[in-house]
């Protein structure tokens, strides 16, 4: 089976094992990494200064090491090697012609030149030969500013053209293709590096982009007219060094230049992907990835991506009280702040908090203080998972192996989870191991497309209970790999024999647990839900049901879960979050809180890892962030919590769960943590399981934010559309 | 010879503005405070400001009150210097009714100090 | 001689308190407009303006207008509809009474003065839409 057909293709350099070995070299798919036990290095003088790097390394990697950027267009530390832009030739002595710094592995006492007449000449060259076919329209091209080509033309280009041709319009013209609702392509200004296409095929694993014709035909393109669709196509505007790719909703927005950039996190899935939010005027104009080697390396999904115009639609900007005729109106924050608190006060305890998808471990903790101080004691998460104690060891709900451990797996099974779409940044990773790694995959679910082929053991149950009693075929998988990982999918937990696969798994994997290894892996889908479970919440909402509480406190919880109907008539429902959605429309109190992109705030990943959003913008309005509104609502009720401000209330968060802040810091659950003795009854009582996000469709609106964004429901309509022309097309042929 | 410079450090005197020591820092403020004094009744006359020359003395006296503590010599001079400037503009109605009734900040609110009345106005 | 004694200007305030209607409304006729002055009334408008000319005063001074008694003391050069405005500001010397050629359409909308600073005065207003957009809770999904 050729899993990488580029990296087996230049299989002289690279071998499967090559990226475990090395995470501090930014390895690739095409850096040879030789075993550790074999150090023996090559020197090679890069401009006279002598280094020392590992047989195999590129010219280009041996010029990094002491800082020398060699300039380049195809290479891509991420993407296999293709060698065809030619901006990164450079002289090497005794050696005729100029060489292509990112293919060629050095030769032990090569002396590199990077900087001499002959390498200027090469670049020269090549720069004025891209030039000649790319348009002079970056005034208008979104790119300008930001682009490859435009910074290194100025670094090494020629100062004047010989490009004379100015009447006979000889100058190459592409025709645009439409590939989505979220690349615009300008393909004239394709300088066929063939990033996109690498991307497309290695990582996203869709060859849906191609080249056609050669030289100066040559067009990169989906052969047939089809969309570009897949969880993680944004990426491509960020890899495309020109502007033949770029941001659809942005174009046409903002200068980089005047954007303000804020590192933050995202928190529209549980990966936690570290993000740059882009402001300008108060006002969130797009999100790019921010690199952690050990989250989401370098790229972004989609729906964290482009969501962002979901943060102007649909916000609450003024507190909203119910009024007797049973309409929601616009109140000022004092008159909205008295009727809570009368509420609450009126409740005698009867009081239940539910947390939602989007909430902060900030505001959770304020709503528990506030909710026990006025003796209330039920909260709970949207999600659900095991009944009984689940929650309390930590190792229960964690994707132990980590995000980035994952790539060292080399046996996988899937239990009713869709890590495409519940977590396409962790997807990547298994490609990525399946890949390089020989990675085996099979999966208990529903047949899906995740991107690389994988066993689907089938839908029943009861597989579970096969494969953990060892009776199974890929049970001799899992027992005979190094590293064998379990990932089970958060929403299969909420079946009623949930606790039961749970507790079958976990025991299994007490059996192959190694030293330093824990196989047992929970995907969470939601940003809160770690952080939840970490300061105390208890999952499912049927305690709800039970409590039948006097007022009920949602903390953005938008899931549409909680109905009316199964609450008590006289139930007072105060609604905190962001947007207008399933909780604000069945709320009596609406209090306005601050998006992701709006406040300082603290979520878990569902590796454990505690990581800080940043305020890009203030909130619209009236909006208050979260913590502030439980806050000032304790002083009303007279009940004043103890913090004041964002650092007392860390202090406290501290107090509760120290790592909570230690930012950006993997806290893994402890070794023998994981207990199978949660399970109150061990029978997996069979039937299919499921997965809610099968789909491209169904993965684009997944929660307050994205419902909320245009362009999410664009794409919906495009899956839809090359969906239905797809099925026409099949039935001409038949 | 780095207890030498040490010593040095120690020893090593500042370089005064205008005062030499604490006496004729306390001369020069009170001088100060005595031309504002005389000046005022002029003040008032010329920006013709709602205020009596009363009210303008109590203010002038809260101004230097609020500096009470500063004990530094270089301090105290530099304040000086600013208020000598604040005094010349006046007298030489450089300064316009606005900015003497800056004193009194009338068109200031005060900032909320207590959470809830911060979290209402959103600071 | 009557010039030099300065009787003539007596007669023309007689004439001017005659015209008034008594010493009561010249007084009256000062009070609001500030003026007294004697004209041949050039033609009323429909909303009761009286248009006077008289080539006696200097140019610029020599047309006017009185405007009716119920507008009081809020009248306003506004008031002046568009097809006597030519004539007072001697754009022309026809006043429309006399002038046949003035185009005469059903859809020329009625006059009205200037609104500033009353309740109906023109609110300029934001067209641009706005950076965020709030949820509506009657808006049905």
């Amino acid at each position: 089976m050729i899993r990488a057909p580029l990296v087996k293709a230049l299989g002289a350099l690279g071998s499967p094992t090559h990226q475990i070995a090395s995470r501090a070299v930014r390895t690739s798919a095409i850096v040879a990494q030789t075993p550790a036990k074999a150090p023996d290095t090559i020197e090679v003088f890069v401009d006279d200064i002598p280094v020392q790097v590992l047989p195999g390394t590129t010219v280009l990697q041996a010029a990094a090491q002491i800082g020398v950027e060699i300039p380049r267009f195809c290479y891509h530390e991420r993407l296999a090697v293709a060698g065809n832009c030619r901006m990164c030739l450079v002289e090497v002595e005794k050696s005729p012609k100029p060489v292509a710094a990112c293919a060629m592995p050095v030769m032990k006492g090569w002396r590199i030149k990077t900087n001499s007449e002959m390498t200027r000449k090469a670049r020269e060259g090549v720069m004025e030969f891209l030039l000649m076919n790319h348009p002079l329209d970056c005034p208008i091209c979104d790119q300008g500013g930001e682009c490859d080509l435009q910074d290194q033309a100025m670094a090494f280009g020629s100062d004047r053209s010989r490009f004379t041709d100015i009447n006979y319009t000889g100058k190459r013209a592409v025709e645009d293709k439409d590939i989505g609702p979220l690349v615009k392509t300008i393909m004239t200004r394709c300088i066929h590096c063939t990033r996109c296409i690498r991307f497309a095929s290695e990582i996203a694993g869709v060859d849906d982009l191609g080249t056609t014709g050669r030289g100066n035909d040559m067009q990169i393109g989906t052969y047939v007219e089809k969309l570009f669709l897949t969880e993680l196509s944004g990426n491509v505007i960020d890899l495309c060094p020109v502007g033949a790719l770029t941001n659809k909703p942005y174009s046409f927005v903002a200068r980089p230049w005047e954007i303000r950039k804020v590192s933050s996190i995202d928190v529209l899935d549980a990966v936690g992907s570290n993000i740059v939010i882009s402001t300008r005027t108060n006002e969130v104009l797009r999100i790019l990835p921010r690199e952690n080697e050990d989250v989401n390396e370098e790229w972004l999904a989609d729906k964290s991506r482009f969501a962002c115009d979901g943060l102007k639609r649909q916000r609450l900007v003024a507190p909203m009280v119910r009024m007797p005729n049973g309409e929601l109106q616009a109140v000022e924050w004092e008159s909205a702040l008295i009727a809570v608190a009368k509420a609450l006060q009126k409740a005698n305890g009867q009081i239940a908090g539910v947390a939602g998808q989007l909430a902060d471990v900030e505001a959770m903790v304020a709503l528990k203080d506030l909710i026990n101080r006025l003796e209330g004691e039920t909260l709970v998460t949207e999600q659900d998972f095991i009944k009984g104690s689940g929650t309390d060891v930590r190792a229960n709900y964690l994707l132990n192996s980590n995000i980035a451990g994952l790539e060292e797996a080399d046996a996988v099974l899937l239990v009713g989870t869709n890590p495409r779409y519940e977590a396409p940044l962790v997807n990547t990773r298994l490609r990525k191991a399946y890949v390089h790694n020989e990675l085996q995959i099979a999966s208990i679910g529903p047949k899906i497309d995740l991107s690389y082929s994988h066993d689907n053991l089938g839908s029943d149950a009861s597989l579970i209970k096969d494969v953990c009693s060892g009776s199974h075929a890929f049970s001799k998988v899992l027992e005979g790999a190094k590293k064998p990982a379990i990932i089970i999918g958060a929403d299969i937990l909420e079946r009623s024999d949930g606790a039961a696969i749970h507790a079958t798994i976990a025991e299994y994997c007490e059996k192959l647990k190694k030293p330093d290894w824990n196989p047992f892996n929970v995907l969470q889908n939601n940003a809160a839900q770690v952080g939840a479970y970490d300061v105390g919440y208890q999952p499912g909402l049927q305690r709800i049901n039970q409590a039948q509480p006097k007022v009920l406190v949602l903390l953005n919880a938008d899931a549409g879960k909680l109905t009316r109907e199964q609450l008590p008539k006289d139930c007072f429902v105060v609604y905190i979050g962001s947007h207008g959605d399933n909780g604000a429309s069945i709320a009596d109190a609406v209090l306005p809180g601050a998006a992701y992109t709006e406040k300082q705030a603290t979520y878990v990943n569902t590796e454990g890892r505690a990581q800080q959003t940043l305020p890009g913008v203030s909130p619209p309005g009236m909006a208050r962030e979260d913590w502030k509104i439980l806050r000032a609502l304790s002083e009303v009720t007279g009940t004043p919590l103890g913090y004041d401000t964002l650092d007392e209330l860390r202090t406290r968060l501290e107090d509760i769960a120290p790592h909570l802040t230690r930012l950006g810091k993997l806290e893994k659950a402890s070794f023998n943590e994981l207990s199978p003795k949660t399970a109150t009854s061990k029978s997996i009582s069979g039937g299919a399981i499921d997965v809610k996000q099968k789909e491209l469709r169904e993965y684009f609106m997944t929660d307050a934010i994205s419902r909320a964004s245009p362009t999410m429901a664009k794409c919906i309509s495009a899956v839809n559309k090359q969906q239905r022309q797809d099925e026409a097309k099949q039935s001409v042929a038949i | 010879m780095a207890g030498r410079e040490a010593i040095k450090r120690a020893v090593q005197q500042v370089r005064p503005i205008l005062s030499v020591d604490r006496e004729e820092a306390r001369k020069r403020a009170l001088n100060l405070y005595k031309a504002w004094y005389r000046q005022i009744p002029y003040i008032v006359m010329d920006y013709d400001i709602p205020m009596s020359v009363e009210q303008c003395r109590a203010k002038l006296r809260e101004e230097f009150v609020k500096q009470r503590h500063v004990t530094d010599i270089r301090v105290i001079d530099m304040l000086v210097i600013k208020g000598q400037m604040e005094l010349k503009e006046s007298v030489e109605i450089w300064k316009q009714k606005g900015h003497i009734m800056r004193y009194w900040k009338e068109s200031q609110d005060p900032k909320p100090t207590d959470f809830l009345s911060k979290f209402i106005q959103g600071v | 001689m009557t010039k030099y004694l300065g009787i003539n200007r007596l007669s023309k305030l007689f004439q001017i308190i005659q015209e008034a209607g008594g010493l009561k409304q010249t007084y009256l006729k000062l009070y609001r407009n500030d003026d007294l002055k004697i004209g041949t009334l050039v033609g009323i408008d429909k909303y009761g303006n009286k248009y006077f000319e008289n080539p006696y005063y200097f140019y610029g001074r020599n047309r006017w207008i009185e405007f009716p008694q119920h507008v009081g003391m809020d009248y306003d050069g506004s008031q002046i509809p568009a097809e006597w405005y030519g004539w007072m500001h001697y754009k022309t010397d026809l006043p429309p009474t006399r002038d046949g050629c003035r185009p005469k359409y059903k859809w020329i909308a009625d006059h009205s003065e200037n609104l500033s600073g009353t309740k109906e005065s023109y609110m300029p207003y934001s067209t641009t839409p706005p950076k965020v957009e709030a949820w509506d809770p009657k808006a049905k999904k």
